[in-house]
């Protein structure tokens, strides 16, 4: 492969790459909360898309009318119920709860679709644009690309332009000054954790339709999604474009077998020099 | 004296075992500007947390336009008109002036106004409206407790509480907006001022309340109790 | 974890001395006869019991006492038992040479992490563990030497009596050392940096090497750990030995125990050997879901853990790290 085929194919993993780590950084700079079940999160949403899709005979994407809203919901239900009381602890608590929730939710995606590989089938699978000098792009990969950026830039505009996106970022700010604005802060977390489940489903989307799943796969995705956020900053969603970017790139230029550990090693070091993220101040 | 829009009773505050506010007894007539005066640490900080929501009383009553409002949230307070400026302005850092000040607005009853009031701000201070594009952490001190009061208004408040807005500032920048809080009383909004500074906080306000380690210890009219008594309850002499 | 368990407790009764260290020898004796006396499957169980008393004690070591919450000690468990693998099939050298390199490598292994690792706090160094574990399960899944994917099977493997004796030796000294660790300055040096890091420094411990310390003793004790579960359980493949799985045994049995006392780990051993035990009946899968479950509503409504509420209520320390008993 080229120089140039490389960039392209790496480019283009940023796109879900960062989408991969937007829930999380919103929940890091919103919530204060590290979300170790983030992976689980998108491999639901991976599994809810294939297999609705499967059982309507309907393209994977469609199925996103009825994985967002329900993944919100949940998304809110758990935090609201669940990890705003143990917040009240303190936040290694907090994030040994999200621990747990991992395991369990690794395991009972187990119990109810086996350790079977998953994919969600699309027409357009290996279909590619052939582009001069022999180089292509593959129809799948940007289809995916595109569907991470449009839900990047969704969510960016709703977070500067809604009354409730500005209550969010009023709240990552200062809590009380929220508060005192008529913002119920509990609230607007079980918000941003929906909103977070809500970017998992559709990462999850571009997993099933990028790569065979298991239900053990999620560990491997929120240390991406960690890495993208560590690099772009936490909380800051053009940093994690960016940072989705740089890791993509890192990956397909590390090769098939060491490209993951080029990224692992990457992110190390990365956590041991700037942990505040190559954008922040 | 028209009729009083808030009313503290003998309200305790603590952190902890702490006891910062030990008991606190105010009543603000509407339409009037209040001062509260008192040395650091005489508890008017905790006191206005208290009033405001953001801290929960350990004892006595609260009583807002007539309502029990002891125990509530803060962000419930503030649908019911009662706005705090809290101490060090605590803007949002992060977001511009503009977005700083629509924050204000998020209470449902205060969105449908949200154009006039952000004109009104805007006319109250003209700087604003020049940064309205620049993240408030960039901002000045006294640009910052303006985008505060700014944002407070914008709530929609009848009565605005304001923690020691003239901390750290330039004493023509605390000329200038004390200025502004008077123009904002005279529109009818009955205003709690939280000063250290007896001698500003007496001539702006029209009532006064001094505390001091915890208690109220002197409250009426500025002019009928003279600056020399305040002085003295000030300090405890 | 700031204020854990008994430790700003004051007027408690503290259950230690003499009379506690009979108990513990007698314990220990009627122990080592269970080895030679008792059924396979006894012993069986009771290995798991000591290599994760072990290992659970020293994860509640750097959690609960310095604040250093590791998501990654699979990766000392996994180089060891690699170690124990390469050095008896490949080199054929004795098992009791690739124990001890094992724990060796594993203390080498924590100094040159630590490097690392120390430059960060809370969630960061969290992460930063776990992803270091996984760095090393890529690499060798991909290493040939250690022949990749395929795994690697222990030769010369001795008796289950030698091991279990073994594994007997490395509780009793995991605990011993932890508690000598503590009673030591540096030990409450630790105790006041988990309640305020600038306190301790004004007292003149030395935080860096007291940290240090204990995340090397906790590197060389998991890898003795892990060197002898491989040693018994012969086999070991890079997805086994830097499993997660690891760290989600060690954080339940110290959540349940009480994190951040000394007896909690061995109870919350207990408990979660006998759970795996009785869940291992279940479809596999159950017994995460359940366990985890469990941990979740412990963290809500016993966030002390067992040993640590009981303590409160009942106004007991087993196993001080206070030196005076009026303190």
């Amino acid at each position: 492969m080229s120089f140039i085929q490389n960039i392209i194919n790496g480019i283009l993993l940023g796109g879900i790459y960062a989408l991969l780590g937007v829930g999380m950084t919103m929940m890091f700079g919103i919530v204060k909360l590290t979300n170790l079940a983030h992976g689980e999160f998108i491999i639901m949403g991976a599994f809810a898309s294939t297999l609705l899709a499967q059982a309507l005979g309907i393209d994977p994407i469609i199925t996103l009318i009825i994985t967002v809203p329900c993944m919100f919901l949940i998304g809110m239900v758990l935090q609201s119920v669940l990890i705003n009381r143990v917040m009240l602890q303190g936040s290694e608590p907090a994030l040994l709860v999200t621990f747990g929730l991992s395991i369990i939710l690794q395991d009972a995606m187990l119990l109810l679709f086996t350790a079977d590989a998953r994919r969600a089938n699309v027409s357009y699978s290996t279909t590619n644009i052939q582009l001069p000098g022999g180089l292509y792009i593959s129809v799948l990969d940007l289809v995916v690309f595109v569907i991470s950026l449009v839900t990047i830039l969704i969510l960016t505009i709703f977070l500067r332009r809604t009354y409730m996106g500005r209550a969010i970022r009023a709240t990552s700010d200062d809590t009380v000054a929220a508060s005192l604005m008529g913002v119920s802060v509990r609230r607007t977390y079980g918000i941003a954790m929906g909103i977070a489940m809500a970017t998992a489903a559709v990462a999850g989307l571009g997993v099933g339709m990028r790569w065979t799943f298991y239900p053990s796969s999620g560990g491997t995705y929120l240390l991406i999604a960690f890495g993208v956020v560590v690099i772009g900053g936490m909380g800051s969603i053009p940093g994690t474009l960016v940072a989705g970017l740089v890791f993509g790139l890192a990956q397909v230029f590390g090769g098939a077998n060491y490209g993951l550990l080029v990224s692992y090693i990457l992110l190390i070091v990365m956590l041991a020099v700037r942990p505040q993220g190559l954008f922040s101040k | 004296m028209s009729e009083s829009i808030l009313k503290v009773e003998h309200v305790q505050a603590k952190y902890g075992d702490f006891i910062a506010v030990e008991d606190a007894t105010l009543d603000v007539p509407a339409g009037t500007i209040v001062s509260v005066i008192g040395a650091n640490g005489a508890g008017k900080s905790t006191l206005m947390d208290t009033i405001a929501g953001v801290h929960k009383a350990s004892g006595g009553k609260i009583i807002f336009k007539g309502e029990d409002i002891s125990g509530m949230p803060a962000e419930k307070i503030v649908l019911r008109g009662l706005s705090l400026v809290p101490q060090g302005s605590r803007c949002f850092i992060r977001m511009t002036v503009e977005d700083n000040l629509i924050m204000g607005s998020f209470p449902k009853s205060a969105r449908p106004m949200m154009k006039d009031t952000l004109d009104r701000v805007y006319t109250l201070f003209p700087v604003l409206k020049q940064k309205r594009n620049d993240l408030s952490g960039s901002l000045s001190g006294g640009q910052r407790q303006m985008v505060a009061i700014g944002r407070a208004l914008m709530t929609n408040p009848d009565c605005v509480l304001f923690d020691e807005i003239s901390l750290g500032l330039a004493p023509t920048i605390i000329k200038d907006i004390y200025a502004r809080i008077k123009e904002i009383s005279s529109d009818g909004m009955t205003v709690v001022l939280v000063e250290q500074d007896t001698h500003r906080a007496i001539r702006t306000g029209e009532i006064s309340h001094v505390m001091l380690k915890g208690r109220v210890v002197l409250s009426g009219r500025s002019r009928e109790l003279g600056e020399d008594e305040i002085k003295k309850a000030y300090f405890g002499l | 974890m700031k204020k854990t368990a008994a430790s700003n407790q004051r007027n408690v009764r503290i259950i230690d001395g003499i009379p506690m260290l009979i108990a513990a020898i007698i314990l220990v004796i009627v122990l080592a006869v269970i080895g030679f006396a008792g059924s396979n499957n006894l012993r069986r169980i009771l290995i798991k019991v000591f290599i994760y008393c072990a290992m659970g004690s020293m994860w509640n070591l750097m959690s609960g006492y310095t604040g250093m919450t590791s998501l990654g000690q699979q990766t000392f468990i996994g180089v060891a038992g690699y170690t124990v693998a390469l050095f008896t099939a490949k080199f054929a050298l004795p098992f009791a040479v690739g124990i001890l390199a094992g724990g060796v490598i594993g203390g080498v292994l924590a100094l040159i992490l630590a490097v690392i690792l120390f430059r960060m706090r809370g969630m960061y160094f969290a992460i930063a563990t776990w992803v270091i574990a996984e760095a090393f399960k890529t690499f060798f899944t991909s290493w040939g030497f250690v022949n990749a994917g395929g795994g690697m099977t222990v030769a010369g493997r001795p008796d289950r009596e030698v091991i279990y004796l073994m594994c007997l030796v490395l509780a009793v000294a995991s605990i011993v050392v932890i508690y000598v660790l503590l009673k030591s300055k540096l030990g409450l040096g630790l105790t006041a940096m988990r309640d305020d890091a600038d306190a301790a420094s004004s007292v003149g411990v030395n935080i860096f090497k007291s940290k240090l310390l204990c995340f090397v003793i906790c590197g060389v004790f998991c890898a003795l750990g892990g060197g002898l579960y491989y040693l018994n359980n012969v086999s070991i493949y890079p997805g086994s030995g830097f499993a997660i799985d690891w760290t989600v045994s060690l954080v339940f049995i110290v959540i349940i125990g009480g994190i951040g006392t000394m007896s909690g780990p061995i109870v919350g051993t207990i408990i979660y050997i006998v759970l795996d035990e009785v869940l291992a009946q279940l479809p596999a899968g159950w017994s995460n879901i359940i366990l985890g479950l469990i941990a979740i509503l412990v963290i809500l409504f016993l966030p002390d853990g067992i040993m640590g509420t009981l303590q409160k209520k009942l106004h007991f320390e087993l196993l001080s790290q206070k030196r005076f008993s009026g303190e």
